[in-house]
This record gives C-alpha cells, structure tokens and sequence, in this order.
C-alpha cells in the first residue's frame, strides 16, 4: 500500500474514532470502553500465548490486584489515585516474578493449569480477604479519574482515557517484537533450542514477559474500578480470565492489534445478540466456535493473510 | 596472534574422560580428546557410537555422568546452554532448526544475540540504543547473506526456504556471532555433491580465518578437510590422528568402513 493511502486510511480510522462516542448511543460507549479495557487486559494475555506458548489464566487476578489498589487506597486510605494505580503495577509484577519463577519451568497443559490455580487463588483471596476487599459487599465511592480538573464521570469520556492508552500499549507492542527482545520471543516459540544455543534465557524472558502481562492486567482493572466506581469480588472470577483469553484467541495472537478485534467481538456482539432473547448465548456459544473453526488465526490473522495475498497478486 | 601460537597453550576445548548412559545403555564411556584453538577437528563413527550424544553434552543439552568439559581454560561442565552460546559456543542441528517464522535475514540477526545489550523497556520505547542496535544488526546481517550466498532469499521466511539453504542459514547465523567454537552436527546431510563441495570451501575458509571448527560428520567427502579426526565408536574413542592415519587403521576399517 503507498505511504499516501496508508496515510488517508489512518486518518480515516481516527476521524471514526473520534466521532464514535458523538453518535453512538450512550449504552454502546459504554461497551467500548469495556473492549478498551479488555483490549488492555488481553493484551497481555495474546503476547504470552503468541509469542511464548505459555496460556495464561492468572490475567483475572491480576486485574483485580489494581481494581483493589486504587478500591483500597484511593476511597480507604484517601490517596491520588497516580499512586494506587503504580502500586498496582508494581505489586502485580512483584508477584508475577515471585509466582512466575517457579511455574514457569512448567509447560504446556500443566502451566495452563498452573496458572488457572492462580486465578481461583486470587477470586478465594478476594472474597475471604474481607477486611481488605470488602468481601461479597466490595468496595464502592471509587473515585473517578479527573484530568486537569476535567473529571471523566461519562462513558463518553472515559472512552477518550482508555482507548489512547491501549493504542499507546499496543504501539510499544508492535516496538517490542520489533526489537532484540522481541526477536528472541520469536525464535523461542519457533526452536527453543536454537534460541538457547545463540544464548537466549528462554526461562528469564518469559518470566518477564510474564510479569509485562501482569503489569497491563493490573493497569485495566485499576481503570476498571475508576471507571465503575465500585468493585467486588464477582468482577474478578475465573469466567473472566476465560474472557481476557477468548478475546486473545478470537482476535488472533499473531498480529498486534488482534487483540482489540476480539475484544470488540466479545462485548458488542452479545449486546447485539440479545435481542435474540433467551436463547442468544446459545447463538453466541455458537459463533465463539464457527469463529475458531473458520478462523483458527483469529481475525487479526484472516485480515493479514488477506492484505498479504492481495498484496502478491 | 599467530595460529601456531594459539595451538601452544591450552586447548580450547577439551573432553576429559566423558561418560554417559540412558538406562541400562551405556552411551559414552570415558570419552576424551582436544579441540586446540583455531583447528578443523571432526569426530566420526558409525550409527549409534554417540557423536550426538556427545555433541549435546559439549553444548549443555545434556550433562554427563562423569567427566569434565573445558572450555577456553574454564569448566563449563555445570553451565547452561545459554551461557555456552554467550561464551561462544555455537552449534548446528543435525536437523536444521531455523526460526521458521523469522524471515532468513531475521534468523541471521538472532545469531548475534550474545552481543546484544538492550532491555525491554529500551526496546518498547525505541530508545537511540534500542535502534542503533537493530541497524547493525541489520546491517550485519545484510552482509552475512552475501557471504553465505543468501541475498536472494534473505526476505523470505525462513520455513518456507528449501531444506538445503536452511542449512546455509544455521550456519551462517552460528557463524554471525563470532564463535569461539563452531560445532557442527552433519552439516552436509541432505546436500547434493555441488553444495557439499561448497560446504568444504566454506569451512575451509572459515577455519583460515582462526574459527574453530569441530564437525560431526558420516560423510567422507567432507571429514576430510578436518586436520584431526577422532574415531568414537559404541561410545569409546578407537583412533585419533589425521584422515590418512584413521583410514589405515585397522580397528577403524573394522568397525567404521567396514573393511
């Protein structure tokens, strides 16, 4: 594609962007600033199983991790919400490294496992921590995210918060594969041994792409719980650890924006489905494995495969 | 330095009576020669007499069960595979095993890693370092294709090249990285005549070029470019010396050639 069509068609999606949350209906920014969220989340989550193999069910206790700090810290302790939001970060990465180190000399189904150990771990934690979570009653009056004195208390701005920063991680992304790290994380998947007889710690970089997508699981939940205002424990259940990989499977872990292509599938479509009435999640169940089967690189994939043979021809 | 002084000190590599067993097979047994700086040394020896076995335990796939490996005047006997490649230990596969989804100039600028130095968060923010790097890298890589004969295929992924350029590909990604020891695991398996006879120039020249070379190989045409070669047969070395002496050799002919 020339540059100047590159160019129109960026500018295009932007203007787009920017004009969704004056045209769509308050309920469907709403959602997009869910597929924000989710897209930040599973972002992480795509990397991992993209680049390292390694299926990460851990990302809902992650999520929750920052959804509690800034619950705990911004309305208990009365502290801005900048610090709750890095605590969250660094706690999430001080225990990815901790837990990390040891699961991760594992592979295959029983990390997969592992991992889903950590999430039930972080939703028992969650409800028996009363004292510190709230407990089934959460935690409410979170206050929101104010920007130079401009609060973002509507969907739709909030919107204009969340989804410059996904661009944002999504761009560091693509620089990371783009790099030696990111090299390595490629030759691992494709020859592990190689990787190694060139030098590469496959051992150490996946614990610290383990504890990046720990740090973007934390960061969505700490937005999660400015944008809602209230959290509780069933946020942060294994069903949407489930989700954070759905999204990372249906969006395609080998292109980097795949993971937003999922995310908008997995919370517009049941929207729209809905007036189906009882039986839309059996339609929704449905088109999760027509998607699989039809296109077992996610759309990410189908979309680049496509611009590539157009390319050819 | 000469390569006449780089022979008078300490080998670069030695293996100092190596055992090995899986189960009830005893796979090596005692196993111990030199590989002295700057040489072209081959090991030989029938299906089974544990060149590749030996092969990983040289280059930390495997730990024996006794003995000890030294490399450039350390022992390496405990070290990981990684901190073998980063001292300069670099090896092929005896199945070419390319980054298949790495495009061949990609695949060649792995084999630098050990020289490389940025970290992730230079590496997500394209920090000058993070780039500068990439460009020599590239660069390098570039240059590396032309030599090896790669320039064509340099922008295809790597899978998706002919089994026999993969093989031009791993080595001219082991050899990138400027080796201290190049090991290689039959490296003209699944060659024509034609490309074996480039393979025997290419180490030639490379190994005149001080790389050390220590080749695993079944095929004659090609074992004899190396000054040394080390007969290992069921796990025992039976004859060591220059390919004249090792094909005179009595117990070779037996074992080996089956003469």
């Amino acid at each position: 594609m020339p540059p100047w069509k590159a160019a129109l068609l960026w500018g295009l999606v932007l203007v787009a962007w920017a004009a969704l949350p004056l045209v769509a209906s308050r309920h469907i920014v709403d959602l997009l600033v869910f597929a924000g969220l989710y897209t930040i989340a599973g972002l992480g989550v795509a990397f991992l199983l993209g680049q390292c193999g390694i299926v990460n069910l851990a990302q809902s206790m992650f999520y929750g991790i920052g959804a509690y700090c800034v619950a705990w810290f911004c309305t208990v302790k009365g502290l801005p919400s900048v610090f709750a939001v890095t605590a969250g970060i660094a706690l999430s990465a001080a225990i990815a490294a901790l837990v990390g180190w040891p699961i991760l000399r594992l592979s295959g189904y029983f990390l997969a496992l592992a991992t889903l150990a950590l999430a039930i771990i972080g939703q028992v934690l969650f409800l028996e921590w009363d004292w510190l979570t709230g407990g089934t009653l959460g935690i409410g009056g979170i206050p929101r995210i104010a920007l130079f004195g401009f609060e973002l208390d509507s969907p739709q701005r909030f919107y204009f918060l969340v989804w410059p920063i996904a661009a944002v991680l999504l761009l560091l992304h693509h620089n990371l594969l783009h790099s030696r790290n990111g090299l390595a994380l490629r030759s691992m998947r494709d020859a592990p041994e190689a990787a190694a007889a060139l030098g590469v710690d496959l051992h150490r970089l996946k614990v610290q792409m383990f504890v990046l997508s720990a740090m973007l699981g934390s960061l969505a939940g700490s937005l999660f719980a400015h944008y809602v205002t209230f959290v509780s424990v069933d946020s942060f259940a294994v069903d949407r650890a489930i989700s954070f990989l759905l999204l990372a499977v249906l969006g395609g872990v080998t292109t980097v924006w795949g993971p937003v292509l999922g995310a908008l599938f997995i919370t517009l479509l049941p929207q729209w489905l809905s007036r189906l009435g009882d039986v839309h999640a059996v339609v929704f169940a449905l088109a999760l494995i027509a998607a699989v089967i039809l296109l077992p690189e996610g759309f990410g994939g189908a979309i680049r495969n496509r611009l590539r043979a157009r390319a050819v021809k | 330095m000469t390569r006449a002084n780089q022979r008078a000190g300490e080998p670069l590599l030695r293996i100092a009576g190596v055992s090995h067993r899986f189960g009830g097979l005893q796979v090596l047994r005692g196993v111990s020669f030199d590989v002295p700086p700057a040489s072209l040394t081959a090991l030989i020896g029938p299906n089974g007499a544990g060149k590749s076995t030996l092969f990983n335990i040289v280059s930390g796939f495997l730990s024996p069960q006794q003995g000890a490996i030294r490399f450039n005047e350390r022992d390496i006997t405990k070290d990981s595979v990684q901190s073998r490649g980063r001292a300069g230990l670099m090896r092929t596969f005896q199945t070419p095993q390319v980054f298949r989804n790495l495009s061949v100039r990609e695949n060649l600028m792995m084999g630098d890693y050990r020289h490389l130095a940025s970290g992730i968060t230079a590496n997500m923010l394209r920090l000058r370092g993070s780039r500068v790097e990439m460009d020599r890298l590239r660069a390098k890589a570039e240059e590396a294709c032309e030599r090896f004969g790669l320039r064509e295929v340099m922008d295809q992924v790597a899978g998706q090249v002919p089994a026999g350029i993969q093989r031009w590909v791993e080595l001219a990604r082991a050899w990138i990285g400027g080796p201290r020891l190049l090991m290689l695991d039959e490296p003209s398996s699944g060659l024509n005549t034609a490309e074996i006879a480039q393979l025997r120039a290419a180490l030639q020249r490379l190994n005149a070029e001080g790389i050390t070379i220590l080749l695993v190989s079944h095929d004659m045409t090609l074992v004899d470019v190396a000054e040394q070669v080390h007969v290992l047969c069921f796990g025992s070395i039976i004859a060591s010396g220059a390919m004249q002496q090792i094909q005179q050799d009595e117990r070779v002919r037996q074992a080996y050639l089956g003469v």
